[in-house]
């Protein structure tokens, strides 16, 4: 399996690697875009307007809603990118079975974009002025984020093996997620209080928040429901790409686009 | 090391269904290579994808070295495949690159993987584009890779799904002489071509499916024997006298010129040679069928019994 995750991690690597325009072009337009959202905001709200921590929540709010996008719409664009090319059916050839390549070529594509994602965010602060906090402990909502994100990832490559065509999906996705990433629902009163917790990856990016942006400590019980959310998420993005996968090729269609 | 009994393969319900592969038998043995023929749409591929265990079969069994590819993930250590109409290869790696992930792929360590396919990649003649892009290969030197590919985890069983499709010359008599290397050290090959003298030169054994059914199934060299008819063609060097005419035509063969024709039985034929005696004789030849003929005719002559 390390062999494995290694070779993932190469393949990943070279891939993005060996065109370095893509790379930085790929870098320079999520940063214009973040750009133009923080100008337009400041034009809007006046001069005069402080942002102080709501703008560390902006950053992290986009920082978080482009590393989501990234890894919810890893597995399915890679299958259907692979499917067109005429890899997929060698993949799907590995003794290791499709869960365990897939898991280990979500954690290589996860390495990269938590790279991207750190030139981004340093890049964001230089723009905009922001300053957010690193602690370490961090790495622990972050993870539960990660689990549930990678979770739904499952859930829309399972999408993929079975109805193929799936980028409208996609597309109205990034939105649905800008929403539960950047809305700060932990702040909220009543019942909302309490739903985000079933909605995946809520409670991760709200503790993320009180850590990078509001200088709060860990909420260990909000922690243990966060990682609950990432581990049921995980789990059921899993089983339901085993039900795709078998459902493929029952139909005979893992090779389609 | 390959025993494939009884698939089946139905897709859709209802008056969507549709029967695309029927009790379909096949087996084969170390070192053998088994041609696989069959029209297009005929269930050819279907059935190598559920060998291959990339499309589950509706009923029947697949045993590869003893393991089921759709119940032991396993038994797919001892199958390598090249697929038609895909590239099997990552473009943007270089083919070193290809041969090792795909290597690890296979649950070969990343060691033995590299090694190994810089093995592959001299003995296919391909080590100095190792540092090459795949992309940037010619047709001929990608198929190659993708066959090195294939049997980077010395599998015991090779797939190879039109290997020679859109393959110049050169480059197609490559892939054959590689496949017949490959049989030589033991492995299996199941082979499907729509270049019927590919699979002529090439395989041990012959299926025929059409319409999803096996028609035949036998050792190439018996069923050409079969197909070939007893006629032989002599030519002779000058005119025959014409009392040789008349003696060679009471025998049962026709004369044209220097051009005799002959339908009888091979013990007769001898009768034959000595009524031209002493005229010097060019050539005799009996007829032998190709491939491509017993194919058309089997293909044609079979009724539809799926009707």
């Amino acid at each position: 399996m390390i062999d494995l995750l290694h070779a993932e991690l190469k393949r990943t690597w070279i891939q993005f690697i060996r065109y370095p325009t893509e790379v930085i072009s790929g870098i320079v337009i999520i940063l214009a875009v973040f750009y133009g959202l923080f100008t337009s905001a400041q034009y809007i709200a006046g001069p005069g307007f402080a942002f102080g921590d709501r703008l560390d929540s902006v950053v992290l709010g986009y920082a978080m809603w482009t590393l989501i996008i990234s890894v919810n719409n890893d597995i399915a664009i890679n299958l259907q990118i692979e499917a067109e090319t005429g890899t997929l059916e060698q993949v799907f050839l590995s003794p290791y079975g499709a869960p365990r390549v897939f898991l280990a070529r979500a954690f290589a594509s996860l390495a990269l974009r938590l790279l991207i994602l750190i030139v981004v965010l340093l890049l964001l602060m230089g723009l905009s002025g922001s300053r957010l906090a690193f602690p370490p402990i961090l790495l622990l909502p972050l993870a539960s984020l990660l689990m549930a994100g990678y979770g739904l990832a499952f859930l829309l490559g399972a999408g993929a093996l079975v109805f193929k065509r799936v980028q409208q999906i996609l597309g109205i996705f990034q939105f649905l997620l800008l929403f539960l990433l950047a809305a700060p629902l932990e702040e909220s009163m009543g019942l909302i209080q309490y739903l985000r917790f079933l909605l995946p990856m809520l409670p991760s990016t709200g503790l993320l928040r009180d850590l990078m942006a509001r200088s709060l400590g860990l909420d260990w019980f909000t922690y243990g429901l966060a990682l609950l959310n990432g581990i049921v998420y995980f789990a059921l993005g899993l089983f339901v790409f085993r039900w795709a996968e078998a459902t493929a090729k029952q139909r005979g269609s893992l090779s389609g686009y | 090391m390959l025993d494939a009994r009884d698939l089946s393969k139905v897709y859709g319900r209802g008056k969507q269904r549709f029967e695309a592969v029927k009790q379909v038998s096949l087996t084969l043995h170390q070192g053998e290579v088994l041609a696989f023929l069959g029209p297009n749409g005929a269930g050819k591929t279907t059935t190598i994808k559920m060998i291959a265990g990339l499309v589950r079969p509706t009923q029947g069994r697949v045993a590869v070295v003893g393991e089921d590819p759709h119940r032991q993930p396993r038994a797919l250590r001892h199958i390598g495949a090249v697929l038609e109409g895909n590239r099997n290869l990552y473009w943007r790696l270089t083919p070193e690159e290809n041969l090792e992930y795909f290597g690890v792929l296979r649950q070969v360590p990343r060691k033995v993987a590299h090694r190994r396919g810089l093995e592959l990649l001299a003995r296919f003649g391909l080590e100095e584009k190792r540092h090459t892009p795949v992309q940037k290969l010619s047709r001929g030197m990608q198929q190659k890779v993708a066959i090195a590919v294939a049997l980077i985890h010395n599998p015991k069983l090779l797939l190879l799904d039109e290997p020679t499709l859109g393959l110049d010359v050169e480059a197609s008599e490559m892939v054959k002489a590689l496949v017949r290397q490959i049989a030589q050290e033991g492995r299996a090959v199941l082979l499907t071509t729509h270049q019927l003298d590919v699979a002529e030169e090439l395989s041990d054994r012959v299926a025929i499916i059409r319409r999803g059914r096996i028609i035949a199934e036998q050792s190439t060299e018996s069923l050409l024997k079969e197909f070939s008819s007893s006629t032989y063609h002599l030519e002779v060097e000058g005119d025959l006298s014409p009392q040789q005419i008349h003696t060679v035509t009471q025998l049962g063969a026709t004369v044209q010129g220097t051009q005799i024709t002959y339908a009888g039985t091979p013990e007769n034929l001898y009768g034959l040679l000595g009524a031209l005696s002493p005229v010097p004789l060019v050539s005799v030849q009996r007829d032998r069928a190709d491939l491509t003929q017993v194919f058309l005719k089997l293909v044609k002559d079979q009724p539809d019994t799926s009707l």
